[in-house]
């Protein structure tokens, strides 16, 4: 199967921002790579073998069209965390410590807690995206859970 | 609230822009750029600058142009650069003859954490060190000059790999770590630990 370009613009371009956010840590270079990511989509002839299966190929490529341009030394978007974060119209105080908390912690940790907490996906399913072994995985959730819990107390629950 | 709920909440504030659809015939044109960007990153890890000694041979309003030789995948190509505060465009003819533009820029900071845009000199210093290329295929590929190098499966156990790249003259050790970050030392590998 290959959905075409526009229907996963639709359905997907927030997920790829979110997970590229969670990397760049700025609007314009998330943008960036979500553009990259779908030229990529457009660029490559794959097929393939369910929905799910696309899903996962274009986060694992917005996660390295991210950390490509984080590496970029002529990355042109300069604007900090902060300043990123007076533009995010947050819901809850909670919901903004939240925020702020996953974004303070190791890269590592941040891709693998976003993948399980906002995109749902398996231990088995993150190591595959991000080649990496599954107790590997459960490592980097289990450092960014103690990490977020010691902040943000009695606002994480131990799972 | 579960921890999930509590996430995707918090999360849900990032979206991309309104103005964000790119309609396919748009696709099409960056899908142009974009292979020309792909060769603009390959150009960067194999650009050498002749003449570097050299004095500008021209200048306008500001910016400093000269000639350098551009490696495209073992194709030497004579272009202009121009730089002007920090921000550089490269000039060229390809192998079709169409010519081809690109651009980068920087900043750096000083001792006092204040920004300024990079010299020439860095310019040319960064253009001229390896550079590593986290393919969207799962392959890694490290460029320095004219040499490519697939280390997709040089990766140890640990998800480091080092890589030692010369041209003769100048020696680069570099430590990649297959999450897509590394660090080049011209003496010695970086250490592992320097990786969070």
């Amino acid at each position: 199967m290959r959905p075409s370009v526009m229907e996963l613009v639709g359905k997907y371009k927030n997920n790829l921002y979110a997970v590229a956010f969670n990397i760049c840590k700025n609007p314009d270079d998330a943008e960036d790579a979500v553009q990259d990511t779908f030229v990529a989509y457009f660029s490559n002839r794959k097929q393939f073998e369910t929905e799910e299966h696309v899903k996962a190929w274009l986060i694992r490529v917005a996660i390295n069209k991210a950390k490509n341009i984080n590496n970029s030394f002529w990355r042109k978007n300069k604007i900090t965390l902060d300043e990123s974060m007076e533009t995010l119209a947050f819901e809850t105080e909670d919901s903004k410590q939240l925020f702020e908390t996953v974004m303070k912690l190791p890269e590592k940790y941040r891709i693998a807690i976003h993948l399980f907490y906002y995109e749902d996906y398996t231990i088995k399913e993150i190591a595959d995206i991000l080649k990496i072994s599954e107790s590997n995985v459960k490592v980097r959730l289990s450092r960014g859970r103690s990490l977020l819990k010691e902040t943000l107390k009695e606002g994480w629950e131990d799972d | 609230m579960t921890n999930k709920e509590k996430y995707k909440q918090a999360f849900s504030v990032l979206h991309t822009s309104e103005n964000f659809s790119p309609e396919v015939e748009m696709m099409e044109k960056i899908s142009k750029k974009n292979k020309i960007k792909g060769i603009v990153a390959g150009v960067a890890a194999v650009l050498t600058v002749s003449g570097l000694s050299t004095t500008a041979y021209a200048a306008n309003l500001g910016g400093i142009q000269r000639q350098i030789q551009l490696w495209i995948h073992g194709d030497q190509t004579t272009a202009t650069m121009e730089i002007d505060q920090g921000n550089y465009t490269i000039s060229y003819v390809d192998e079709n003859g169409e010519a081809k533009e690109m651009h980068g820029g920087g900043v750096s900071l000083d001792a006092f954490g204040r920004e300024r845009p990079v010299t020439e000199e860095e310019i040319m210093d960064h253009l001229d060190m390896p550079d590593v290329a986290f393919n969207d295929d799962g392959t890694i590929i490290v460029y320095y000059h004219a040499q490519t190098i697939d280390i997709t499966d040089k990766f140890n156990s640990d998800g480091f790999c080092f890589t030692h790249v010369t041209d003769g003259k100048k020696n680069f050790y570099m430590t990649i770590k297959n999450d897509g970050s590394y660090g080049i030392d011209s003496d010695k590998y970086p250490d592992t630990s320097e990786f969070r």
